[in-house]
């Protein structure tokens, strides 16, 4: 048996998460202007986001090369070169269905679903803001004298310019706010459910209280320093300032071992949709008991592949699979060999 | 009425005692951990000739097939042996299990886009509660408690081993045979035999009602 | 005229049935109960202990009850979904009065109204044409506490004989043939006798869909090395794995007892010394079966005479033995004798009395076994006494208070009620929780009954098919709605516990009855404030009759989780097992050997019509479908009728499984879909009993009676099958909609 993930390290994916590493750094040199826009007091985030970015590309390559993994990474693009134009075409709808509105958490749950809906547009807007910031991609400059007036600057480009006092520029400044607020409106939900709701809970793993420790810890300090700065005269500043930055430290060094890797795996759903639309239009396998179809040929052929990799023989002596006889037939087949034996009973 | 951790209870699947009634199905969907969603299953072997019906379980396999053709590494075993309903985050809706568990046990469930499977009713066994299916069962045909009260109370021998054509499968879930042959239950010998041979004798020939039966 | 006041269509669209599919909140809400009541299932005799889950006067879910001995958790389906007949979509909430210019076809009144009027009904009907011609009919969904109320009510506030029950269709044959033979009409043993029986026999009982839980009974003793014998005419989920099954042919069971009995005689597998000091005219029984040699029963019943003889080899040499019969044998114009005839076997081998051995009915109802015996039945009074027994009169005049010739005498039975509604002779009916329309045999003739009466009462919590055509609908409680006791099937009785209150103006069935005594002046009989009380006073009623009650307190009933009857006086350890040492209800002691010689049923096939029919139920679903044709999870397992048959019967017919046949009798049709399985004789169609209307295998059955119990005739008809061409395919259905 292949023994997943307990094999040491994995010397290709030490490469690839090596590659990442220069990639980030190179991406911020130049994006920062040569480090002239970087501001060095965002070090040590810049630190976390490549401790993450390394880990991450390693964590994901080791799982891209699980046979499974790698089975199903080479058919979705497989299936999606098959129709390229088409599918093409579909993929915005499947993005915003799969991977942004989520339909199917609500179908499991409407507050879950909100909850996760929550949590899903602070982050992704707080990562839109902090990334770049850190890595001195974008910076805001005032407008010649006035000092209420700022101009952002991605790179050396100056962008759009706004009034400091205007909703615009208090949006603007307080775009992580908002989405520590979303963040923490999400976490709430998640949390009332987990408590009072003992199914939720007895399924519970310690990682998921972590996750949301995490999620809750970063958004509250970060609220934290705009309480500081805005009403109470920059008092604790700098110890709050300390205090959220060890908290997103440590949460990027988290993202790549914890529950929240999800988001970087859930983008393989895409291809499992191609896969599954290329099985259904496919040849179908018929149950070598009952003959009626149950799946596509292709997937089973592929599955039997993996089993075979992982180290299974589900083959008998008559050269046929076990796994060409359906899901129900299989459950009818142990159920008829159990009763053969307590023909006793009879 | 509580088993406490040393009492080490386990589960037995019967399924020759099965009389089909669903309450195993119905109390599946009572379940705390996956409320309104029964991830039981119950066969009809083959209604036009037999009443035989035969519940299913997961089997909770030592080394799960299930999670080990996951791709999204989403089929996780806890400490107790126990192999868990695929991590909501994770699970990419692909179906491989499906395809894989040699006991036909895991669902795709078409409108949460992930697979679902049956946790031993995890909510109630940690905390030494029988599990909803073996709890309701009136055949026993679902069965939970410790080894000595089942060699107190029924006939038959436990065991846990499978054999799939060349592929044995150890599982943590036993089933009842009650012949001295040893060795595991090899599935595909299993074939449609009736305990009652001709139920109504019509090769006796004791029908004749008018009707022309012979 | 009590006919419908709308069509059946727009009335189904208000009242249902709808299906109610989720708990309260959804399956989504939080399931922290606020409370957990202990209580039992209400959806058969068995009466398994449960517990409900309660959150703000719902119930949202149930949890097993492990504790209850009976059950120990276990639970059919119905049980499991028990808890979705509350917070219903379809529950009456305020008293309705038919109004047919209504779009609902009711309209709502106050209580005062109408208890009011319902009481000037009564009176109206009784001052022209009798007090007789106002009836009740009641059913055993009810406690002891209200069963023994509707007896006294009917008696001394209605003032009429015609009082009787839905057991009339259930279990009154075994309860007349017990007392014929036995002298008292109870299970003999509690259920942890079946695990030490060595041959267990089931009689004309489908135990799988219909009492679940002794499946497990009937497996502990097979795990000891038991035979298990099952006769019926199909291959039921139990039958499967039987040592020996006997196919019988509907209607001819009492055959095959003789049968056996002939081979125990001539083999002398008897107890003699049992039969000498126990038991009389063993002589004229034996007479009886001189000559029904296994070989005459074969060609009577269908069974190969080597099964029957291997049958009487089994019981007659097996050291301990149980027989379960229910309602395959029960149900028939000469339900009686068959019991009679299954009880002779157990008193020739001495199967009385000891552990493991027994002759049992298996209690179909709810309450089936206190209700009847508490005093709903047109015959009897409380404690199981005789209403025409001038000493019981007397007794249960003393304890009520009134004058003994104030009791009115022995009244027609339930379908005997339904005819004399039809020919004019009954006018006015109350009723509660009995649903004849679909429950009575001859549904056309029983809806043509309703539609004659000039009033027409109904108590109930959803409105059945038969309330469909009240006059006035007083919504009453749910089971978890009130306390009380019940007395299961193996005569145990125990507390049912309120988990919640009535909803809206519904109010409880007991209060709604004291309160319409008031109104009939009658109300000085009924001073109760509570059901406790009523249970008080039902203690007394039958201290002395063979039900004893007299030691039976709720304290008690709770802590021990259950007391059988008799218990005569406080303290006393209750009876699980009757007759212990040979000691029968009979004033001598002993129990009475009967001679049953074969008779036909009352109808029998002919070329006209040529195959036999039979009628059950299904295990999803409970008596006329009131309850549980309203839950979604219930409904989906076996969704609507099917007419089961045999493949060389469908080959005969050109018919194919899922074809739509028409199924004809002498007193009507149905269309519905075959089902071809090779588990049914191919002379024999099975069809089961839960659904109204169109659906109602009851349109087909025969009223005829039992002589002795009134049981009619619901398990042998014969019936004609035609297929249904595709062009005649009628698009008519009465499916239940989803909320
Ligand atoms: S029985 Fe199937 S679902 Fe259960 S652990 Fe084994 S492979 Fe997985
Ligand atoms: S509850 Fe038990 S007897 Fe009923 S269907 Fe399920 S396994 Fe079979
Ligand atoms: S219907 Fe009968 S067997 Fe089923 S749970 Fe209720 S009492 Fe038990």
């Amino acid at each position: 048996m292949v023994n997943l993930g307990k094999s040491g390290l994995d010397r290709r994916a030490l490469a690839w998460g090596g590659v990442g590493v220069v990639l980030t750094l190179a991406l911020t040199f130049l994006g920062s202007d040569g480090l002239r826009w970087f501001d060095s007091a965002l070090i040590g985030y810049l630190f976390g986001l490549v401790f993450a970015v390394f880990a991450i590309t390693y964590r994901y390559s080791v799982w891209l090369r699980r046979p499974p993994t790698a089975m199903l990474n080479r058919r979705g693009w497989d299936s999606f070169r098959e129709r390229p134009s088409r599918n093409l075409l579909s993929l915005p709808a499947l993005i915003g269905s799969h991977l942004l509105v989520q339909g199917f958490i609500r179908k499991r749950s409407t507050s879950r679903w909100l909850a996760h809906q929550f949590v899903f547009w602070g982050c992704i807007l707080a990562g839109l803001i902090t990334i770049p910031l850190t890595m001195g991609w974008l910076h805001f400059q005032s407008v010649g004298q006035q000092a209420d007036r700022y101009q952002v600057y991605f790179s050396r480009v100056g962008t759009v310019s706004f009034d400091a006092a205007s909703i615009v520029g208090w949006l603007a400044f307080h775009a992580l706010d908002v989405a520590a607020v979303l963040v923490l409106i999400g976490v709430f939900i998640f949390l009332r459910r987990r408590l009072s709701d003992p199914g939720a809970l007895a399924v519970e793993r310690s990682g998921d209280f972590l996750a949301l420790a995490g999620l809750f810890a970063v958004s509250v300090t970060g609220l934290f320093l705009t309480i500081s700065s805005t009403l109470l005269e920059g008092q604790f500043y700098p110890a709050l300032n300390t205090l959220h930055a060890l908290t997103v430290i440590l949460g990027l060094m988290y993202l790549p071992f914890g529950k929240l890797f999800h988001i970087f795996q859930r983008p393989a759903n895409l291809g499992v949709a191609y896969y599954k639309q290329v099985n259904l239009d496919g040849p179908q396998a018929e149950c070598r008991r009952c003959g009626e179809p149950f799946c596509g040929i292709q997937q089973v052929t592929d599955v039997q592949l993996v089993l075979e990799q992982v180290g299974f023989d589900y083959s008998s002596e008559d050269g046929d699979n076990y796994q060409n006889t359906c899901p129900g037939c299989r459950r009818r087949q142990v159920a008829l060999a159990q009763s053969l034996r307590v023909g006793g009973f009879g | 009425m509580k088993y406490r951790p040393n009492e080490a209870p386990v589960f037995v699947i019967d399924q020759s005692r099965c009389i089909g009634c669903e309450a195993c199905v119905q109390g599946c969907m009572e379940c705390g951990t996956h409320r309104g969603q029964s991830l039981i299953h119950l066969e009809r072997i083959d209604r036009a000739t037999t009443t035989q019906t035969a519940p299913m379980v997961c089997m909770h396999c030592e080394d799960p097939t299930c999670a080990q053709v996951c791709p999204a590494d989403a089929i996780k075993q806890d400490e107790g042996g126990i192999v868990h309903s695929a991590l909501k985050p994770r699970c990419i809706g692909c179906s491989n299990c499906v395809i894989a568990c040699p006991f036909g046990v895991p669902r795709f469930m078409a409108e949460l886009d992930q697979m679902m499977k049956c946790d031993m009713c995890i909510d109630r066994t940690s905390e030494g509660l029988k599990p909803m299916c073996a709890s309701v069962c009136p055949s026993e045909a679902l069965w939970y408690g410790t080894r000595e009260e089942f060699a107190d109370n029924r006939r038959g021998e436990l065991i846990r081993e499978f054999r799939f054509g060349r592929q044995d499968v150890r599982t943590l879930v036993y089933t009842v045979v009650d012949d001295l042959a040893p060795g595991p239950l090899d599935v595909l010998r299993g074939f449609e035999r009736s305990w009652l041979e001709d139920p109504f004798d019509l090769e006796g020939g004791a029908h004749d009602a008018g009707l022309g039966f012979s | 005229m009590s006919r419908i006041p709308i069509s059946e269509e727009e009335l189904i669209s208000r009242y249902g049935p709808h299906l109610n599919e989720e708990p309260p909140g959804g399956w989504d809400g939080g399931i922290v109960p606020d409370r957990v009541v202990q209580t039992h299932c209400c959806f058969c005799g068995q009466q398994c202990g449960i517990k409900l889950k309660v959150k703000d006067n719902e119930v949202i879910g149930f949890e097993p009850w492990y504790e209850f001995p009976f059950n120990e958790g276990k639970l059919c389906p119905k049980g499991v979904k028990r808890y979705l007949q509350g917070s219903h979509p379809d529950r009456l909430m305020h008293p309705l009065e038919r109004d047919s210019t209504s779009p609902s076809g009711f309209r709502q009144i106050s209580w005062d109204d109408a208890l009011n009027r319902v009481a000037s009904e009564v009176r109206r009907i009784q001052e022209e044409h009798g007090p007789d011609a106002f009836a009740m009919l009641s059913g055993v969904s009810l406690t002891n506490e209200k069963s023994y109320l509707v007896g006294k009510f009917a008696r001394l506030a209605l003032g009429t004989a015609n009082l009787d029950y839905n057991g009339r269709f259930c279990m009154v044959s075994a309860g007349a043939g017990n007392k014929k033979a036995l002298g008292v009409d109870r299970a003999p043993n509690p259920w942890s006798d079946i695990p030490l029986a060595d041959v267990v026999w089931v009689a004309g009982s489908n135990i799988a869909e219909t009492f679940p839980i002794t499946t497990s009974y009937i497996w502990k003793a097979r795990d000891r090395g038991a035979r298990l014998i099952v006769q019926d005419p199909r291959v039921v989920p139990l039958a499967r794995t039987a040592d020996l099954f006997l196919p019988v042919r509907p209607g001819s069971d009492s055959a095959l007892f003789g049968a056996v009995l002939h081979q125990l005689i001539r083999n002398d597998w008897l107890d003699h010394e049992f039969i000498d000091n126990h038991t009389v005219d063993f002589d004229q029984a034996a007479a009886a079966v001189a000559d029904m040699t296994p070989a005459w029963a074969a060609s009577i019943t269908g069974v190969a005479a080597a099964r029957i003889e291997e049958a009487a080899e089994l019981w007659g040499t097996s050291a301990t033995g149980m027989l379960l019969h229910a309602r395959g044998i029960e149900q028939q114009s000469k339900g009686v004798d068959n019991v009679l005839a299954a009880i002779n076997l157990g008193l020739a081998t001495g199967k009385f009395g000891k552990p493991g051995c027994g002759v049992s009915t298996i209690t179909g109802q709810g309450n089936g076994q206190g209700g009847r015996e508490q005093g709903h039945k047109c015959d009897q009074l409380p404690g199981n006494r005789d209403i025409s027994n001038p000493e019981h009169r007397e007794h249960v005049a003393g304890v009520w208070g009134c004058d003994e010739s104030e009791i009115p005498g022995k009244g027609l039975s339930a379908e005997e009620i339904i005819e004399a509604i039809h020919e004019g002779s009954i006018k006015g009916l109350l009723s509660i929780c009995f649903n004849p329309l679909v429950s009575a045999p001859d549904s056309n003739f029983t809806k043509e009954a309703l539609d004659k009466l000039e009033f027409y009462s109904v108590i109930d919590f959803f409105l059945s098919e038969s309330a469909q055509h009240a006059d006035m609908v007083l919504p009453g409680s749910l089971h978890e709605e009130d306390e009380g006791t019940a007395t299961s099937g193996e005569g145990r009785i125990i507390k049912i516990n309120a988990a919640t209150e009535p909803p809206g103006e519904a109010r409880l069935d007991w209060e709604i009855l004291v309160d319409l005594a008031e109104r009939l002046d009658r109300g000085q009989y009924f001073p109760f404030q509570s059901s406790k009380e009523i249970f008080e006073e039902l203690r007394l009623a039958s201290a002395g009759g063979t039900a004893d009650y007299r030691g039976v307190t709720w304290e008690r009933v709770e802590a021990e989780m259950g007391l059988f009857w008799p218990v005569p006086e406080e303290g006393h350890p209750g009876t699980p097992r009757l007759f212990e040492g040979g000691k029968f209800y009979h004033p001598d002691g002993k129990a009475r050997f009967h001679p049953i010689p074969f008779r036909e049923s009352a109808e029998v096939v002919d070329d006209e019509y040529p195959i036999w029919l039979t009628t059950g139920r299904v295990v999803s679903q409970y008596l006329s479908g009131t309850q549980t044709r309203r839950i979604g999870a219930l409904v989906r397992q076996y969704p609507e009728p099917l007419c089961e048959m045999h493949p060389q019967l469908a080959a005969q017919l050109g018919v194919s499984d899922g074809d739509l046949i028409t199924v004809t009798s002498r007193r009507g049709d149905m269309v519905l879909p075959a089902q071809v399985v090779a588990t049914i004789r191919p002379d024999t169609v099975f069809i089961p009993f839960h659904w109204p209307g169109r659906k109602a295998v009851n349109q087909l059955t025969n009223r005829a009676l039992d002589p002795i119990s009134r049981m009619p005739e619901f398990k042998v008809s014969a019936v004609r099958i035609d297929r249904v061409d595709d062009s005649q395919r009628a698009g008519e259905s009465s499916e239940p909609r989803p909320a």
